[in-house]
């Protein structure tokens, strides 16, 4: 646990605060003194703005994701995936040219990328300037060059590699067990500015620690809506709890304060469930999109309800929104050439659907979504997969993002194992070593979201391993792909 | 005997009693704790004065030494002072009036319970000129009574008849420790631990046998129908246009029908608790994998087998399983190519170790972390672990020796034999990666062959000292708590390394020890505010399936539970979880708890939120009526329309609970003992009692009425706190 700098905490914004929890029922009792002081650093929100979390569960493979589309690399890039070979998980380069991605400042060394064919939502997105890629970006303590990490005597991230710590580290800093992540951190700074502090961290998606933070608690929302009792629906024929009295004992029964630990967590989550649905349903049932989702399509599922819950905000008093949503299956170890593709037809088609739908609402500008994953893959074949990396390529989508360009450096294509400079970017056979960490990605999101220089480092408590006062300027904490 | 600790040094590691101590432990908190792979040190010191009467052990007739003790120096209260029953609660046994007459066979069934180590399974009565005995050939310890004296004579006491004590003396210790007469209550808790569900009949049983006799009959028994010949009977082997041979669900009629009909039930259980740690996912496989639903078959069969037999065998039995080779692609893992970079996949190497074996710290017995000098966790395995041991798994693939044949239907695809589903898979020696092998402190030579690598490969994590402490506290929140104590983790360990025998890796000893420990009977625990777990929601269903005798009214079966809705949906598919990582992690810690900030684990809340709440209560509303809806239920084959003939297939039979209509209370008590056992409090027994005192009925209202008024009772009882927590 972390606690916010309460160095500027103001007494209103901590009564405010207070009511706020006893209201919405997502205080933690335990947490409740320290935290809501460090909350008194809220935001004074007037206006809307939401992050959308779409993290890409199993570990995205980068290479066919962002492909290296100059001759040179892609040559380079098509002997170490196989080349001609039976195996081969090449991306043809002469496939490459519709999604081919033109920065409107071109790399440096002739460097150039493109998407896979599968990925054109995406690469139109970024050519019209509502996408950025952030290359090479992972989990990192501090900056690392390949020579410390294989000493190991830097902090490093713990257990690397291992899917479901990596995947807590992306959203949390820390391996499996964690209980805060820095989405639910930036909930809790932006829990005071909504009227209804439970719709502050939402996922459409399973339990995530993302959404998790001193007091903020993630909310589900199933990508149907919000799910009702059915067995406490009144006044309906055929109703299965047919009296009033039947359905009041089994609206105790649920919501009844246990003295166990697990009852309790139960009955507290049932407590939320009931306390929500009426509000959720109806401000849900005020927002009809006519932009086409793709079917078939899980992540365009919840996307859809994600910016049907944007839609609804006025009805659910909300002004700062942490979202999450994702789709599974990129642990591609083998079959690649099938499921990588199919994968991320639907990624792009997905948040094609989703961009279109902000910009039906008018909320483009007020809504940045932006990608995650376990890990990335390596460079080099095991057959017909890849198996589990370290840094990845990944995007920033939104009318606030400064789009249609690259940040970070270009990662050589080598899986060499010498001292030559383009062996240093990566910790053998192709995994990166990030050249950004998490925490400047999630900074850089914050800041736009509100959050101010002083609180980052609450919220990412590795920061300050980076930057210019921990004289790091090459690894930056504003990394600039959000617009000011 | 391996680990047989010195009998005459054991005496003084145990320092006279504090009765002061027992002055201050009231006599009801009492609870004897087991003793683990102690319990030889501990038997040790009960058994301390022996008499020489030299070796006249022998495996059929009653041993003459037991009959004949010579000089025999009686401790009286060695056991209940000293035992590994009830530590420093001696005095406070002899101070209490001594409990109701004890037999020779109660007192057996509590010693077989108390020291699986020395009497390792239950052995049946005999009787020779007044010396009632047990003999245990796993061990060959003898177990008597002679004259009111109980005698002890093996290589546990160095082939020495030794007389721990008066058979009255121990009446305190054994009433202590778990009734040998456990109540109604007592015996349904076992039951919803030890299996799926408690009947009355069950809960009889528990009653006459005890927890270890009615166990150990229930490991006796031979296996039911396997989950292959079952499909294989309702026609899904055949070769037709239905193409069962391509990503077909009838694996979810199978597996429903072993976890709710299969007449081994303990053995089932178990292997559902096995399930969600040596993970093979259906939706991992139905797409690359011919016979997908015989491959998810085989592997169940395959837990189901070797789940109570050895863990190295069963570890060898997964790593080759066809499934799994598809699910974690050992199926085709070929050698490393220098020309084009190429290196072996590293799914199985990585998931073998962290999720299957040793995982990624380096664990004490007890399955504490060992920390290293910086404070923080030591890593059990390195990134180059993962590498070389990944060449081990290489040369495997899809045992297509039975042939192919061609699908009937267009476009008529060539599909591998249904035997390529199970067995193991095929090895080809040129594809084996000839490179050197280092991982863990071993080094397999380059060049070795492939079945000799796996051998070193799997015995080396198999000996791996994190094995035991690693899975057995995931078995204790699979079947007992979220957050067993590091001693309960320690016991079960200890019977991991060794069962008493001598022998590692005895699941089925493994499975005793989790079951009979101590925490998971003990009243102490049913008072605690976090001792217990979530109930799975496919525990649920099943247990409701087994209570109320669901029957398929056309014999065809088809449960599912796959309906995908959110406002319905189960949100967990037997052998289809998410990922190798199954439903949930053992390490989740629910935020915004009072366990975040204990950091304590609480695995099954991962799958809890405010749509899964609400869907289970509408899930149960829909089956606890009419039980489930199926299409077309006169065929096995799905249909994926309606029907006309869709309907309630899979029903419950409430006879018993209807019978009890007019009398609300005795209704939710008799649900409170078979699906609670008894753990429902008096004021949620009040509350629901009050909640269907409003329903109108009578003894004499129709049948469907009756039915709606159990149902009502049901749903009331499975959306309760108390119900959902299982302690």
């Amino acid at each position: 646990m972390h606690l916010l700098d309460i160095e500027n905490h103001t007494r209103r914004a901590f009564l405010r605060r207070a009511s706020h929890l006893a209201l919405a029922g997502v205080a933690t009792p335990m947490a409740m003194n320290l935290a809501a002081l460090g909350e008194a650093a809220a935001f004074e929100a007037t206006d809307y703005k939401a992050l959308v979390c779409v993290f890409l569960y199993g570990g995205n493979d980068y290479a066919n994701t962002v492909v290296a589309f100059d001759e040179a690399r892609h040559a380079r890039y098509a002997q170490l995936r196989g080349g001609a070979t039976g195996t081969s998980l090449v991306v043809p380069r002469s496939s490459l040219g519709p999604t081919e991605l033109r920065p409107t400042t071109a790399l440096p060394g002739g460097a150039k990328y493109a998407l896979p064919p599968e990925m054109t939502d995406m690469a139109r997105l970024f050519n019209s300037g509502r996408m950025a890629v952030q290359l090479n970006v992972g989990p990192l303590v501090q900056p690392l060059t390949r020579q410390q990490y294989n000493a190991r005597v830097l902090p490093q991230p713990p257990k690397l590699f291992s899917h479901n710590d990596q995947q807590s580290v992306w959203q949390a800093q820390g391996g499996e067990g964690s209980t805060q992540g820095w989405g639910g951190n930036l909930g809790d700074l932006a829990l005071s500015a909504n009227s209804n502090a439970m719709f502050t961290c939402m996922s459409v998606s399973g339990n995530a620690v993302f959404l998790s933070g001193q007091n903020a608690l993630q909310f589900q929302c199933s990508k149907a809506g919000a799910v009702a009792f059915e067995s406490l629906r009144g006044n309906e024929w055929g109703q299965f709890l047919y009296e009033p009295a039947m359905r009041e004992a089994f609206s105790q029964l649920i919501q009844s304060p246990q003295s166990h630990v697990l009852g309790e967590a139960y009955n507290q989550i049932t407590r939320r469930s009931l306390a929500a649905e009426a509000q959720l349903t109806g401000a849900l049932s005020g927002v009809t999109l006519s932009t086409p989702f793709p079917a078939d399509n899980p992540l365009a599922d919840q996307l859809k309800m994600v910016a049907r819950l944007i839609g609804g905000r006025a009805s659910l008093g909300a002004k700062r929104q942490v979202f999450m949503v994702s789709l599974d299956g990129f642990d591609v170890h083998d079959t690649m050439a099938v499921r990588q593709p199919a994968l991320l037809k639907k990624l792009s088609g997905a948040l094609g659907a989703f961009d279109a739908a902000l910009q039906e609402l008018g909320m483009t500008d007020r809504v940045t979504a932006f990608t995650a994953s376990d890990f990335g893959r390596t460079l080099s074949l095991n057959g017909d997969g890849t198996d589990h990396g370290w840094g990845n390529h990944h995007f920033v989508m939104g009318g606030g993002v400064r789009g249609q360009a690259f940040y970070g450096a270009v990662p050589p294509l080598s899986i060499g194992n010498t001292d030559a400079p383009d062996d240093q970017w990566h910790v053998g056979q192709g995994r990166l070593l990030p050249s950004t960490s998490v925490d400047q990605y999630a900074a850089t999101l914050a800041r736009w979201f509100g959050v101010a220089d002083t609180e980052l480092h609450a919220v990412l408590p590795n920061l300050r391993h980076f930057g210019d006062r921990a004289g790091r300027p090459d690894y930056p904490v504003n990394l600039g792909f959000m617009k000011p | 005997m391996p680990n047989q600790p010195h009998a005459d040094a054991a005496p003084a590691d145990k320092p006279a009693d504090t009765p002061a101590k027992a002055t201050t432990e009231p006599r009801h908190h009492q609870h004897a704790q087991h003793p683990g792979s102690d319990g030889l040190t501990t038997a040790a010191v009960v058994l301390g004065a022996a008499v020489v009467l030299g070796n006249l052990g022998g495996e059929s007739g009653a041993p003459a030494a037991l009959l004949n003790p010579i000089n025999p120096r009686s401790q009286p209260d060695m056991l209940s002072t000293h035992g590994p029953g009830v530590p420093s609660r001696g005095a406070a046994v002899s101070a209490t009036p001594p409990s109701a007459p004890l037999t020779p066979t109660a007192l057996f069934d509590w010693a077989e319970g108390q020291y699986p180590g020395l009497f390792d399974a239950h052995a049946t009565d005999q009787s020779d000129q007044g010396l009632v005995y047990r003999f245990y050939p796993g061990t060959g310890n003898y177990l008597g009574v002679l004259n009111g004296r109980v005698l002890v004579l093996g290589p546990a006491t160095g082939m020495r008849v030794t007389d721990v004590g008066s058979l009255q003396s121990l009446a305190d210790a054994v009433a202590a420790s778990h009734p040998l007469q456990p109540s109604d209550a007592e015996a349904a808790r076992f039951l919803l631990h030890a299996q799926f569900s408690a009947s009355d009949a069950d809960i009889a049983d528990v009653r006459a046998r005890g927890h270890s006799g009615w166990l150990d009959t229930q490991l006796a028994m031979p296996p039911g129908q396997s989950g292959w010949d079952w499909l294989v009977a309702r026609g899904y082997s055949a070769i037709n246009t239905h193409e069962h041979f391509f990503a077909n669900g009838s694996y979810r009629f199978m597996i429903w029908y072993q976890l709710t009909q299969s007449p081994d039930a303990v053995r089932k259980r178990w292997a559902l608790a096995l399930s969600e740690v040596f993970v093979v996912s259906w939706r991992g496989i139905k797409d690359v994998m011919s016979w997908d639903s015989f491959g998810m078959a085989a592997y169940w069969d395959l837990l189901c087998e070797h789940g109570l037999g050895n863990y190295r065998n069963l570890l060898e039995a997964l790593t080759l399983n066809p499934a799994m080779g598809a699910f974690l692609s050992t199926r085709g893992n070929a050698k490393e190519d220098p020309a084009t970079g190429r290196q072996p996949d590293e799914n199985y190497a990585r998931e073998v170790m962290q999720l299957f074996s040793i995982g990624l710290h380096k664990l004490n017995l007890d399955g504490t972390p060992q920390l290293g000098p910086n404070g923080q966790p030591i890593e059990s395995y390195s990134a180059a672990d993962v590498s070389h041991l990944a060449r081990v798994f290489t040369g495997y693939n899809t045992d297509d020796s039975s042939g192919f044949f061609f699908s009937p239907k267009a476009p008529h695809p060539r599909v591998a034999n249904l035997p390529s589903a199970r067995g193991r898979m095929a090895f080809d020696p040129r594809q084996h990666s000839p490179l050197e092998k280092r991982f863990l402190g071993v080094v397999i030579a380059p060049g070795t062959s492939g079945p000799e690598s796996l051998r070193v490969a799997l015995d080396t994590l198999a000996n791996h000292p994190n094995v035991a402490p690693f899975l057995s506290r995931q078995f204790i929140q699979r079947l007992v708590t979220s957050n067993p104590s590091p001693a309960y983790v320690q016991r079960v360990a200890q019977v991991f390394n060794n069962n008493g025998r001598g022998v590692r890796g005895d699941l089925k000893a493994v499975l005793r020890a989790t079951l009979l420990d101590e925490e998971a009977l003990s009243a102490a625990s049913l008072t605690s505010t976090t001792f217990g777990k979530l109930r799975e929601p496919m525990l649920r269903v099943a247990q409701w399936a087994r209570t109320f005798n669901m029957r398929s009214l056309q014999g065809t079966w088809k449960m599912a539970l796959d309906d995908w809705s959110p406002t319905t949906d189960i949100n967990q598919y037997p052998l289809d979880p998410p990922s190798v990582f199954s439903y949930y992690r053992p390490g989740y810690v629910p935020p915004g708890t009072r366990m975040a900030m204990e950091g304590a684990t609480a695995p099954e809340l991962q799958i809890i939120n405010e749509s899964t709440v609400a869907a289970w209560a509408n899930l149960a509303q829909g089956f606890v009526l009419n039980g489930f809806w199926v299409l077309a239920p006169e065929t096995s084959n799905p249909p994926p329309y309606a029907t006309p003939t869709d309907g309630f297939d899979l029903v419950p039979d409430y006879r018993a609970e209807k019978a009890l209509v007019g009398n609300t209370v005795a209704l939710v008590n008799r649900l409170n003992l078979l699906l609670c056992a008894g753990q429902l409090s008096a004021p949620t027994v009040a509350l629901i009692v009050n909640g269907l005192s409003v329903d109108r009925i009578r003894a004499d209202s129709p049948e469907a009425f009756k039915q709606g008024h159990v149902a009502r009772a049901v749903l009331f009882v499975m959306c309760a706190a108390e119900y959902l927590v299982q302690r």
